[in-house]
């Protein structure tokens, strides 16, 4: 019997998935590449601005992946394999970068580090100019760095203890066991890792947007061909390019890396009694532990404390006025916070239907589906940006303005990471539990209603979460969308930074960071531990 | 006089709140193979792993030889370590990984090769050298394990269930293969296990441990016919346990009273008094069974047949007597009694085991 028939809801909710799938990721993506002619494409080889602009990516692409990484293991390790003092303090630390608008290290370390800053010029008296490749270096080191410990603490935790115990055991202790058993094991992982944070630094358009200055990178230059010349071909020239390199690296990435990985489950899993460190390296790691989360943590002390004082740099008179100013009157918070929630909870049921539908049914369209789910991941937030502003701010599609086109960008930008989270469930839950409610009568709709959405609830607001606070934070996906009427928070906070308003700016950062740390206090509370955040 | 070369005295360990081992001792002679056996969380990992030097114990003391142990960290030892999942590094080769331990020590290459060619060939997995862990089925991953350990030539080798990812055929072969070279090698084995069939198959003597003590060490014959406790005589084959009081006790004749019926017991069980209550142990195949006839019998206890199966060697009969069920083994058996048959178990005075009964 055809399924159209036996099934109707289950036929329809296919068609929505893929029709959904291609209108709102497939087109835009396809409009970037078509909107620009030849001659647009030519200018890659003839215009010195954008070749700069290629070297400058490069070459900080380079630089941040290996200081992110290196400094990111050490991290990890120490947190995981050592016995240090305050690991878990560390671990937690390094866990908030995680909620937080990846613009706010550059615009934190501006008014620490920078002319005015508060520790170069107020507490050392030195004259420091930030803004630069340097500037953005330091800045992009520590806002990733903890995505690249969070990875290769998973990838150290699942080697075998009893690796480590033989190794031991036959006669290797620290630095040789290290060399010869823990490293080579995690080296796969690490190489994960480094493409990861390579991906992301490249994306990257906070904080070089914001610190940089003249040393323009792929994604500034490319909001620099709209602002300054209206030239929305050369901008989607440019986002291509940062579009084919994340995408290499991202199928690279998911059909070789996760391919080669040792990491096995055997029988027993012994929990690991870790050894005594040796005394040296006990407080060198330590050091380094100590630095690195001080640095994450002076990033929101700063933006606390510029929310409250009247002019950073200058003026240090404490003030409650921009607080009152956000608490009056802002139009972007009352959208970003809209708009975000729409985009989470749309993001959330759309990503977890279609792992559902993908992971348990044998349909046309199906690999299609998988593919496009997880596409987003590999998108730059200016790439996707840009393909619905050349897609959906003109007739036939005119949603100029508007709050539908903010929220269906950030809805479909982040759906990968709810679709995967829902695969790796529904794989867990063994298909027997379906079968036997199917031999027992209940329909398709009926097995999803009944057994699987109570299984699912956990990974369902997990995606939510994930979602609402990537959308709240995100500056690079709405640059090209927001105007005057649809305005959200990141984009004010971009426009005051540049314009010198850092109190007003701290103020709106801090606001963001206590709706998204609130809203994640709240569902652990409400949910407990079935919510898993983040787990790569 | 054998030597002793593994001491272990008084050894306490906790895990938070949980006394993993108590006051533990034992005396391991040079050469021999020395089993740990006991259900799981009784403490026989934890002991393995303390030999191996993973972990330190509380309080207490292990020598090798005559050296003190405690302080010596797992790589300074030659205790070396086969692991229940083998823990072959999965990114080496075979080669590699059996000659791992010695290049950590730096041993000059040319002896390298010569062990490894020695090691390989008593195992027999000489063709395996150039391959991966992964790429080598369960049986042979355990023999590179183990030729890991022996190309150490460990002062002591330490065996954690080696066998239980094997399937059951395999295992009995290899059981056979790692006692005669254990022989041929000489070298003081510890070897953990649940499995009591196993441990009575390879050990020279046995440890039952349980709640963290060792109850009982012995050679398997010990344990098997003169268990120290109900604990240990359950735990190793099938045992018929009986409540009883002595009545007379003297010059190796023990007479014991079982609800009325006085059981003759010959084997020196000179500390008891008249009065006490002991435990009877009667293993299933030393009971004789028949049909229950008029006469009066030496040492017979009436009871009905209440199931039986038969498994071709032998008939393994459930009995009801003395309001409780018996487990009796008929060997080459010539006729089926069926349930309800009245019967006379015959309980031979020299196969019955006497324990203090517990409180």
């Amino acid at each position: 019997m055809n399924a159209r028939v036996r099934e109707p809801v289950l036929f329809l909710v296919i068609w929505v998935v893929i029709v959904s799938l291609l209108v709102f990721v497939v087109y835009p993506s396809i409009q970037v590449f078509l909107y620009p002619s030849k001659t647009d494409f030519l200018k890659i080889l003839m215009n010195p601005r954008y070749q700069r602009s290629i070297l400058n990516s490069l070459y900080i692409v380079v630089l941040s992946t290996l200081s992110a990484t290196f400094l990111g293991f050490i991290y990890a390790y120490a947190v995981t394999r050592t016995d240090i003092p305050l690991r878990k303090f560390f671990k937690g630390i390094s866990l908030l970068p995680l909620f937080s608008p990846p613009f706010m290290v550059a615009f934190s370390y501006i008014m620490l580090f920078g002319k005015n800053g508060l520790i170069t010029s107020k507490l050392l008296g030195l004259q420091v100019n930030i803004f630069g490749w340097h500037g953005l270096w330091f800045a992009q080191t520590v806002a990733f760095l903890p995505v690249a410990s969070l990875v290769m603490e998973g990838i150290l935790q699942s080697i075998p203890p009893s690796l480590e115990y033989a190794g031991r055991n036959l006669g290797a202790s620290g630095f040789t066991l290290f060399r010869t058993i823990t490293f080579p094991l995690a080296r796969p992982g690490v190489a994960g890792a480094a493409l990861l944070v390579a991906i992301q630094v490249l994306a990257d358009f906070g904080n070089p947007i914001m610190i940089s200055g003249d040393f323009s990178v792929v994604a500034t230059e490319a909001w620099m061909r709209v602002e300054g010349w209206a030239d929305i071909a050369g901008a989607a020239v440019l986002s291509l390019l940062l579009l084919i390199p994340s995408f290499l690296i991202f199928l690279f990435q998911r059909y070789w890396v996760s391919r080669r990985s040792y990491v096995t489950i055997t029988g027993k899993i012994t929990q690991i009694d870790i050894q005594k460190t040796g005394k040296w390296i006990r407080w060198i790691l330590f050091s380094i532990c100590l630095a690195l989360s001080l640095l994450i943590i002076l990033v929101y002390l700063a933006l606390f404390m510029g929310a409250f004082v009247e002019g950073w740099g200058f003026n240090w008179t404490p003030t409650l006025r921009y607080v009152k100013e956000i608490l009056s009157r802002s139009p972007e918070l009352t959208n970003s916070l809209v708009f975000s929630i729409l985009a989470g909870a749309g993001s959330a049921l759309f990503s977890i239907t279609a792992a559902y539908i993908v992971s348990r049914k044998r349909f046309l369209g199906r690999r299609f589906i998988d593919f496009t789910c997880i596409l987003p991941a590999a998108l730059p937030g200016i790439f996707l940006g840009l393909g619905y502003s050349i897609s959906y701010t003109r007739p036939p599609f005119d949603l100029y303005g508007t709050a539908a086109i903010v929220i269906l960008a950030l809805m479909f930008w982040n759906i990968a990471m709810g679709y995967q989270t829902g695969i790796g469930v529904f794989q867990q839950i063994s298909p027997s539990l379906s079968e036997a409610a199917s031999n027992l009568g209940a329909g398709s709709l009926r097995i999803f209603r009944e057994i699987e959405i109570p299984l699912i609830k956990g990974p369902f607001f997990s995606a939510f979460i994930v979602s609402f606070i990537r959308a709240i934070t995100t500056l690079s996906v709405v640059v090209f969308i927001v105007t005057q009427k649809n305005v959200v928070t990141t984009f004010s906070i971009m426009n005051l930074v540049s314009d010198g308003f850092y109190g007003k700016a701290a103020a709106l950062t801090c606001t963001l960071l206590i709706i998204a740390f609130g809203l994640l206090g709240i569902t652990k509370l409400v949910l407990g531990k079935n919510v898993v955040l983040f787990k790569v | 006089m054998e030597t002793i070369h593994l001491r272990i005295h008084k050894v306490c360990k906790d895990f938070g709140k949980v006394r993993v081992l108590n006051h533990v001792s034992l005396d391991v002679p040079q050469g021999s193979f020395t089993t740990f056996l006991g259900p799981s969380g009784c403490g026989k990992t934890t002991l393995l792993r303390t030999i191996a030097g993973f972990y330190t114990p509380d309080s207490g003391e292990i020598y090798l030889g005559n050296r003190l142990m405690n302080n010596v960290p797992s790589h300074l030892r030659n205790a070396i370590m086969v692991f229940q999942d083998y823990a072959l590094f999965p990114h080496m080769t075979i080669e590699e990984n059996i000659t791992y331990g010695l290049r950590i020590r730096k041993i000059p290459k040319d002896q390298i090769k010569a062990r490894l060619e020695r090691t390989v060939a008593y195992l027999g997995i000489g063709n395996l050298l150039d391959r991966m862990p992964g790429q080598i089925s369960g049986g042979q991953q355990q023999r590179v394990a183990l030729a890991r350990a022996l190309i150490m030539e460990p002062e002591i080798l330490l065996l954690d269930e080696p066998l239980s990812n094997l399937d059951a055929k395999l295992r009995i072969n290899i059981r056979a293969e790692l006692r005669q070279l254990q022989q041929r090698l000489k070298i003081t084995t510890i070897y953990v296990t649940h499995d009591q069939a196993e441990a009575l198959a390879l050990s020279d003597r046995i440890a039952v441990m349980n709640e963290g003590k060792i109850v009982h060490y012995g050679t398997p014959q010990e344990l098997y016919y003169h268990p120290a406790d109900p604990f240990v005589a359950s735990f190793i084959g099938k045992v018929n346990l009986i409540r009883g009081r002595i009545i007379e006790n003297r010059m190796g004749n023990t007479w014991v009273d079982v609800q009325k019926i006085k059981v003759l017991v010959k084997n020196h069980f000179d500390h008891l008094q008249p009065q006490d209550e002991v435990m009877l142990c009667v293993r299933p195949e030393t009971i004789r069974i028949a049909k229950a006839s008029e006469e009066k019998e030496e040492n017979a206890i009436p009871g009905v047949v209440t199931n039986y199966i038969f498994e071709g060697a032998t008939i393994r009969y459930w009995v009801n007597a003395l309001n409780q069920e018996w487990v009796v083994d008929v060997f080459d058996p010539v006729e089926v009694l069926p349930p309800d048959t009245k019967v006379f178990l015959r309980l031979k005075p020299e196969r019955i085991h006497l324990m203090p009964a517990r409180a």
